[in-house]
């Protein structure tokens, strides 16, 4: 329910929102058709590859792999890369001239809108990544587990080591913690009868255990001159809009991997401001089935869409969903010309 | 409703009818899905159901007509239609 009455609708059209995935969220050769096939999301796929220097190099080999080197599913190649297919799938949009009425991110999606709203130059954004992913990597390994239900149910299966890390939809929690912990109360679960899910993780991401790391990326983050968002971002740490106060604070960015996300409320609040189109700028189609649920959505006052498919095979389906999304935008009057060369490949799926 | 705890025999053959009816049920009161019109060839992800919704809705059928459906299973499956497919073999097979 929002607090006050969402305004009416009028004769202008609906705002943009975009919506930027986490970790969980990446796959093999995710955005990879995009990138063989239309060149200006290759160049800024590459142009964030090229700020990470030797590591942006591999991370890229990885990511075009058949047989990656180092598990995509582990930090050091995760977080990297769902940063820079948010930022430029975002970016792309931006360059289009789309001016979206908000930015929210999932997780590292959130460091993604930070940086597309001024926050962080990309550089600065590669920066912290980079700490962070060292940091992390030396965290005890862990997991996270997606539980078909609501927070409130979860106080019997949670303890010091397992704690919710994020609270995605009225019925989506994910928990999380280290590995033993995590697996005592995934069966707990199971035997009580919830559905669960392990999400892709090998770290025990918004959990406590992460303290320490979040603690270490404090130093280098003080040093950054912190910039107020020039974009409206909402904040899934504190369902509100982010404020040119917390935007400047090094501890707000710092503790973000030890903290829960609240991405459920923040689209609650997201949704409240008014009548959107939600895309999901990165990875899959998470985020948009969360917001498919939501009242706002499912009424059609709101609606939701991905630029990218639900699932990656690195082909032509990448550039079809992005056309249907453009022809979308087109249609709702949000854009003045077509940004795609390329007429929808006959036969895509 | 009335005998939605029971395990249905005798039953060969999951409809989209049924489908859409369980998947429904497996959405909170607080959520808001739309299943009106043809859904069979929709992604999953376009209706509102991620990995963990389908796997929620596996799980009731599971429970409703005593078949199983991995993980693995339906981390292959993209639209009502397979999901059907998948579910009307194992049930063929067992009956």
């Amino acid at each position: 329910m929002c607090p006050n009455t969402p305004p009416p609708p009028g004769p202008a059209p609906r705002g943009v929102a975009l919506l930027f995935p986490g970790q969980g969220a990446q796959q093999p050769l995710m955005s990879a058709g995009l990138y063989r096939a239309h060149q200006p999301f290759r160049r800024l796929m590459d142009e964030a590859f090229e700020v990470w220097g030797a590591e942006g190099a591999a991370l890229r080999a990885d990511w075009l792999s058949d047989s990656p080197a180092v598990d995509l599913d582990g930090v050091r190649r995760a977080q990297p890369l769902l940063f820079a297919v948010d930022w430029a799938l975002g970016r792309m949009v931006l360059d289009w001239g789309v001016r979206p009425a908000a930015l929210l991110g999932h997780s590292v999606g959130e460091v993604a809108a930070a940086t597309l709203a001024g926050v962080f130059t990309l550089e600065e954004a590669a920066g912290l990544m980079a700490e962070r992913v060292a940091h992390i990597e030396s965290a005890p390994a862990g997991g996270m587990l997606a539980v078909h239900a609501a927070a409130a149910d979860m106080a019997p299966y949670l303890h010091a080591d397992v704690v919710v890390g994020a609270v995605n939809a009225p019925r989506q929690v994910i928990l999380a913690g280290s590995e033993a912990p995590l697996a005592a109360s995934e069966a707990r679960l199971r035997a009580a009868g919830f559905t669960c899910r392990r999400t892709r993780a090998l770290s025990p991401f918004h959990s406590p255990a992460l303290a320490p790391a979040a603690e270490a990326a404090l130093p280098s983050l003080a040093r950054l001159p912190l910039r107020a968002p020039r974009l409206p971002v909402v904040s899934a740490y504190t369902a509100g809009p982010l404020t040119p106060a917390e935007a400047a604070d090094p501890r707000f960015w710092a503790g973000q991997p030890a903290a829960p996300v609240l991405f459920g409320p923040a689209l609650d609040t997201l949704l409240c401001t008014g009548e959107l189109l939600l895309l999901e700028a990165g990875p899959g189609q998470g985020l948009t089935a969360l917001a498919k649920r939501h009242p706002a959505v499912g009424t059609g006052r709101s609606a939701a869409l991905g630029l990218l498919p639900a699932r990656a095979r690195g082909d032509a389906s990448d550039l079809h969903t992005l056309r249907k999304a453009v022809e979308r935008l087109l249609s709702e009057g949000q854009l003045a010309h077509d940004p795609l060369p390329l007429p929808s490949p006959a036969g895509a799926p | 409703m009335s005998d939605a705890n029971a395990t249905v025999t005798g039953v060969t053959e999951l409809t989209v009818e049924d489908l859409t009816r369980i998947m429904r049920e497996s959405a909170g009161e607080d959520e808001s899905v739309d299943l009106s019109g043809d859904i069979l060839d929709s992604d999953f992800t376009e209706l509102g159901y991620d990995s963990l919704a389908l796997l929620e809705t596996a799980g009731r059928i599971s429970r409703d007509y005593g078949v199983e459906l991995s993980d693995d299973d339906l981390d292959g499956i993209a639209t009502p239609r397979e999901f059907l497919t998948a579910v009307n073999r194992t049930l063929t097979a067992a009956a």
